[in-house]
C-alpha cells in the first residue's frame, strides 16, 4: 500500500509544491542542475510516490515495496525534491543539493540518500538493473513492481535494448518502462540528434505492452498506471511531457538542460506557480 | 596420477554445492553456457539459471538487479567480454552499487590463444584495480579455486575471481587454507624472489627447480589474492632478497608486477624488480599456450634464463 495514496487534486497540489520546491533546490546549487528534465518528470514520480508505489518512508527496506528506479540519473533535483515530500527524510537537506559530500548529489547514490534504489548517472543503466530486479522478483513468488523512468534521448543507449529483449523473453509484466518523452536532450531536440520515432512500435516489436499518456498531467499519469493489467508482458508507458513544464520561460527551451533559476527568474517561477 | 582440474568444473561444482546448502544464487550466462561448463547445473536445478543472449551489459545489469533482489548474482562467462563489453556496468552497477554479484572472468589471460586478441583478457586485473571495493582473486589450483569461491559466496559484496582457461595441477597442500588477503610463499629461497598470480604459478614453480640444480635458491611467492592483499606480509617477503621477477599472464602495466613495484616503492625497499608479461604496449601474440608464453617470456625456461641473467650467470638448462 502507498503511504500517502493522495486524490488527484492533492496530486496537482504536491505536484506544485515539488516545482516551487525545485526551482529554489537549482537557484541556490552551487553547481547549477538538471532543472528542465527535473521538471518535467514532476507528474510523474509524484504520481508514483504519492498514490501508484507499494512503499513509504517507514519501508525502505521492506523486500516486498515496490522498486523505483530513476534511470534519468540527471534529474536527481527533482527525485530529491519528490522524496523530501513523500517524508525519506528533512526538506531541511534540500539546500545542501550538490554541497561537498552532501547527502544529495548531483546523481543519485543509495548509500548517501534514504529511498534512492540505485546509483545512476551514466545513462541506460536503469533498465537492465530494473530487469535483474523483475526477475529476482518472478523467482522468489513476490507480487512487488519494478518502476523504471527513463529519458527519451537515454533510449539511444543499446543496453536499454538488450535488457528490452530480456525483458519480454523473460515475460516480465511486473517491469513498468516509463519514457519521460520531453523530445529534448543535452545538445538539442531528440528528432533532430538521433531520431527514436516511432518509439511506440519499437517497443512493440521488442514484445512490451505500450500505453501512453500526458505525462505532466497527473490525472492522466494515475489513469494509465492504474490500468495496467498482469499479462505476460513488460509494459512501457511513453509519457508525452515537456521538458521545463510548468514555467513558462522554461517550459521547451533546450538552454534549460543545465540551466538554473537566478536572480529575478527564481520570484518569476514561483509566482507563476503560486496560481495553479 | 593426473590430478589437474579444469577451474570451470571446479566452477560449477561449487555452485551446485552452495545451492545445494541453501544459498539463493542465481548464475547469469551470456550465451556462455559451454564456456562455463554450466549444463550440471542446469541439470541439477533447470530454470534457476538466467541466459541473456549475447549480451554482456545485460548480463551485468540484470546480476545487480538480482543482488539488489535478494539474490546471490554469479556471473559466468569469457573474461575479455565481462571485463571490456561490460566495463561501465561492471564499475556502475557492480562496483558502485555495490551489489553482491561474483564475477567469474573465465578464460582469462591469453587462454584463448590462437582465438587471438579479442579473446585474450590481459587487462581485467589493471582494469579492477582501478575500479574501488570490488574484491580480486586470482586462484592457481584446483583447492585455492574451490575455496576461493566458497569464500565469494558467503562474502556480501562485490567478487571477482579470475579463472584460468586450462586444466591446473595442484600445487597446494590437502591441509591449505585459503585467507583473503593472504600472500602463500611456495617455496623458501634467498637468491632471487619469483612471484607469480594465478596459473603462472605453476611456471615459477617449475623454474624454481631448475634453479636450485643449479645452486640458485629461488623464493617462490604466489599472490592469489589482489584485493584485499596483505601488503606488510608482501613487504616482509621480499625484503631480504635483492632480486625479485614478478610472472603474470597479464600485461606488465597495472597487474601484478604493478603490485610489486607499489610495495617495494612504498615501504623504501633495497629490491630491484623484474617484471615479466605481456610488455607494454603489446597484445599477446596469437598460439597455443606453450608458444605464447615462450614469445612473452612467461614460460619455466625464460623465466629462468632471465634470473640467471640478473644474477649475472649463463644461461638455464
Amino acid at each position: 500500500m502507498n503511504a500517502h495514496q493522495l486524490s488527484i487534486e492533492q496530486l496537482k497540489e504536491k505536484a506544485r509544491e515539488i516545482r516551487k520546491d525545485i526551482v529554489i533546490l537549482n537557484s541556490q546549487s552551487p553547481a547549477g542542475g538538471h532543472t528542465g528534465a527535473d521538471l518535467s518528470q514532476v507528474e510523474i514520480v509524484t504520481a508514483l510516490y504519492f498514490r501508484i508505489l507499494n512503499c513509504g518512508p517507514d519501508r525502505i527496506t521492506d523486500p516486498q515495496r515496490d522498486i523505483y528506479i530513476q534511470s534519468k540519473g540527471h534529474a536527481a533535483g527533482g527525485y530529491y525534491c519528490c522524496l523530501a515530500e513523500a517524508g525519506y527524510f528533512p526538506k531541511s537537506l534540500l539546500p545542501t543539493y550538490q554541497c561537498a559530500d552532501s547527502k544529495l548529489p548531483g546523481h543519485p547514490v543509495r548509500h548517501k540518500t534514504p529511498g534512492v534504489e540505485l546509483n545512476t548517472g551514466a545513462l541506460g543503466h536503469g533498465l537492465p538493473v530494473a530487469v535483474g530486479l523483475a526477475i529476482a522478483a518472478k523467482k522468489s513468488g513476490s507480487d512487488r513492481k519494478i518502476y523504471v523512468v527513463t529519458g527519451d534521448g537515454e533510449l539511444t543507449e543499446g543496453s536499454n535494448w538488450e535488457a528490452a529483449l530480456v525483458a519480454a523473453h523473460y515475460h516480465l509484466d511486473n517491469l513498468i518502462i516509463i519514457n519521460d518523452q520531453n523530445r529534448l536532450q543535452l545538445a538539442g531536440y531528440t528528432k533532430d540528434i538521433m531520431n527514436t520515432d516511432p518509439l511506440d512500435e519499437k517497443w512493440r516489436a521488442f514484445g512490451m505492452e505500450v500505453s501512453e499518456c500526458e505525462g505532466n498531467d497527473v490525472s492522466s499519469v494515475v489513469s494509465v498506471l492504474e490500468s495496467l493489467k498482469a499479462n505476460g508482458k513488460p509494459h512501457v508507458v511513453i509519457a508525452h511531457t515537456i521538458k521545463g513544464a510548468g514555467i513558462s520561460f522554461i517550459a521547451g527551451r533546450p538552454e534549460w538542460h543545465h540551466r538554473v533559476p537566478k536572480g529575478d527568474e527564481v520570484d518569476r517561477a514561483l509566482e507563476e506557480l503560486s496560481h495553479g | 596420477m593426473d590430478n589437474r582440474e579444469h577451474l570451470a568444473d571446479v566452477m560449477v561444482e561449487r555452485l551446485i554445492s552452495a545451492v545445494n546448502r541453501g544459498v539463493d544464487l542465481v548464475p547469469v550466462v551470456a550465451d556462455s553456457t559451454s564456456t562455463a561448463k554450466i549444463a550440471p547445473f542446469e541439470k541439477a536445478f533447470p530454470g534457476r539459471m538466467i541466459n541473456v543472449g549475447i549480451a554482456e551489459q545485460a548480463m551485468v545489469g540484470t546480476a545487480a538487479g538480482l543482488a539488489l533482489g535478494g539474490k546471490v548474482a554469479v556471473t559466468c562467462n569469457a573474461a575479455p567480454f565481462l571485463i571490456s563489453r561490460s566495463n561501465e556496468q561492471v564499475k556502475v552497477d557492480i562496483c558502485y552499487n555495490s551489489t553482491n554479484v561474483k564475477l567469474f572472468g573465465l578464460n582469462a589471460g591469453a587462454s584463448y590463444g590462437p582465438l587471438a586478441s579479442t579473446h585474450h583478457s590481459i587487462d581485467d586485473i589493471s582494469v579492477l584495480r582501478g575500479f574501488g571495493n570490488i574484491e580480486i582473486y586470482a586462484p592457481a589450483s584446483p583447492n585455492q579455486c574451490r575455496q576461493i569461491i566458497d569464500y565469494a559466496i558467503e562474502k556480501v559484496g562485490p567478487v571477482y575471481i579470475r579463472l584460468d582457461g586450462k586444466a591446473l595441477p595442484e600445487i597446494y597442500p590437502d591441509d591449505y587454507i585459503f585467507v583473503p588477503g593472504q600472500i602463500d610463499l611456495l617455496r623458501q629461497g634467498h637468491d632471487i624472489t619469483l612471484v607469480a598470480m594465478g596459473s603462472t604459478a605453476h611456471e615459477v614453480v617449475s623454474a624454481a627447480q631448475s634453479l636450485d640444480q643449479e645452486g640458485i635458491s629461488a623464493q617462490v611467492i604466489n599472490i592469489p589474492s589482489i584485493r584485499p592483499c596483505d601488503r606488510a606480509q608482501l613487504a616482509q617477503l621480499l625484503a631480504d632478497v635483492p632480486l625479485v621477477i614478478s610472472v603474470e599472464e597479464h600485461n606488465i602495466n597495472g597487474g601484478i608486477g604493478s603490485l610489486v613495484a607499489e610495495v617495494i616503492a612504498e615501504q623504501g625497499l633495497a629490491v630491484r624488480l623484474q617484471r615479466l608479461g605481456i610488455g607494454d604496449g603489446e597484445y599477446a601474440i596469437a598460439a597455443d599456450r606453450n608458444d605464447m608464453r615462450a614469445h612473452h617470456g612467461i614460460d619455466a625456461a625464460h623465466i629462468c634464463q632471465r634470473a640467471k641473467e640478473l644474477l649475472g650467470g649463463g644461461a638455464c638448462v
